[in-house]
């Protein structure tokens, strides 16, 4: 399997700054990515699905995504359905909440009161990323217990944006359609460094590896098959 | 009556400066020129709404980005908004090398006097969209 961008949970906050439970997402998502599941989850600004480009408009494809919204308007849910894929999971702060909205604080600053929702928000946040992983938890280490599934990295724990580190794609036309792969890229990388020809076999390999990151319409397998190694051919030729 | 200027921050989640700019957009919309201005989620702008639409219709935007993505100025452009002036926290932080702002739940020290630099640049801008020019 090509060596992509580990995948995590995307957890994407509204951050709506009207409103203290806009703060809420945003200080509940941060604390998330800083201190509950640095290793589990990353994180992409909602505007950027419209104003970045291809590989920030994968994310949601390519991360099980949990958007969390201050309010009914499910900005961030809506927001990441409309422009990368829809999320895996979609809290809202407003449906949840003990508190009376008017104990929170404000946007700028919230009560005591707000930052204990903020608290129990990242808690619940951090749970759906551990049932979207499958991992159990260790209350007592912190860690996942060692029979979970792999997520470790070597990297320090820190708190992951996916800024301008957007999910590797690539578009090409098949049958005349134009189509975007997600992680087409690196898996030419790796299999021209295999020393992988572009051949009949080398095509099936390649349509089995992107199979991971793309759903390839079956009607359509040959389609794209022929385009796959017609790219990968210029690929290889151009000493890309 | 004159119109109210838009502020429109980023929602920059991943960096100091993202944060900077949603402090700014606060001491403007809040302290320094309630009345005059009004804060416009990025978020709403976002999903594009009409009530959205007819609210960026309406009246002049500044947009205020934490990084060179431009997520506020793309987006508000994008909705047909009028981006009066895109400012990015970089360029204020040019003006102001000692302040180097960290902290991005919780900006630090640094940052709140970056943003209240940032705002105050801001109201001059609105000052000077609304004919009240203030500075000699």
């Amino acid at each position: 399997m090509p060596e992509l961008p580990k995948k995590k949970v995307g957890v994407i906050a509204c951050s709506g700054e009207e409103i203290p439970e806009g703060t809420i997402t945003r200080l509940a998502v941060r604390q998330v990515l800083e201190a509950l599941r640095p290793q589990q989850t990353v994180t992409i600004c909602l505007p950027l699905f419209l104003a970045g480009g291809e590989g920030e408009r994968a994310f949601a494809r390519f991360h099980p995504t949990i958007a969390v919204d201050g309010c009914e308007k499910r900005c961030a849910a809506r927001g990441t359905e409309m422009y990368s894929g829809k999320p895996a999971v979609s809290i809202v702060v407003s449906d949840r909440m003990p508190t009376d909205s008017s104990d929170l604080g404000n946007a700028r600053r919230l009560s005591e009161a707000g930052m204990q929702v903020v608290n129990n928000l990242a808690d619940q946040i951090a749970r759906q990323v551990d049932e979207l992983l499958e991992l159990e938890w260790d209350g007592r280490s912190g860690r996942p217990f060692e029979s979970a599934k792999p997520q470790e990295e070597s990297k320090p724990a820190q708190a992951t944006c996916s800024c301008a580190a957007g999910i590797p794609v690539e578009t090409l036309q098949v049958a005349g359609k134009e189509v975007t792969l997600i992680a087409l890229p690196v898996i030419f990388t790796q299999f021209r460094g295999a020393g992988k020809l572009p051949c009949n076999s080398t095509k099936a390999e390649l349509i089995e590896a992107l199979r991971i990151y793309n759903p390839i319409p079956h009607e359509d397998e040959a389609a794209y098959a022929e385009a796959i190694i017609q790219k990968y051919a210029a690929f290889c030729g151009g000493g890309n | 009556m004159k119109e109210n200027v838009l502020v429109v921050p980023c929602s920059g989640i991943g960096k100091s400066l993202g944060s900077v700019a949603r402090e700014g957009a606060y001491v403007v919309t809040e302290d320094l020129c309630p009345e005059k201005t009004k804060l416009l989620p990025l978020a709403l702008i976002v999903l594009g709404e009409d009530e959205t639409r007819a609210e960026l219709s309406s009246a002049k935007a500044i947009t205020i980005d934490g990084c060179v993505r431009a997520c506020a100025a793309k987006v508000v452009e994008g909705a047909g908004g009028t981006v009066a002036r895109a400012l990015q926290v970089l360029e204020v932080c040019r003006r102001y090398p000692d302040l180097k702002p960290s902290g991005i739940s919780e900006l630090d020290e640094n940052g709140h006097q970056l943003a209240h630099a940032l705002a105050k640049e801001v109201k001059e801008l609105v000052d000077n969209m609304r004919g009240e020019v203030t500075h000699a």
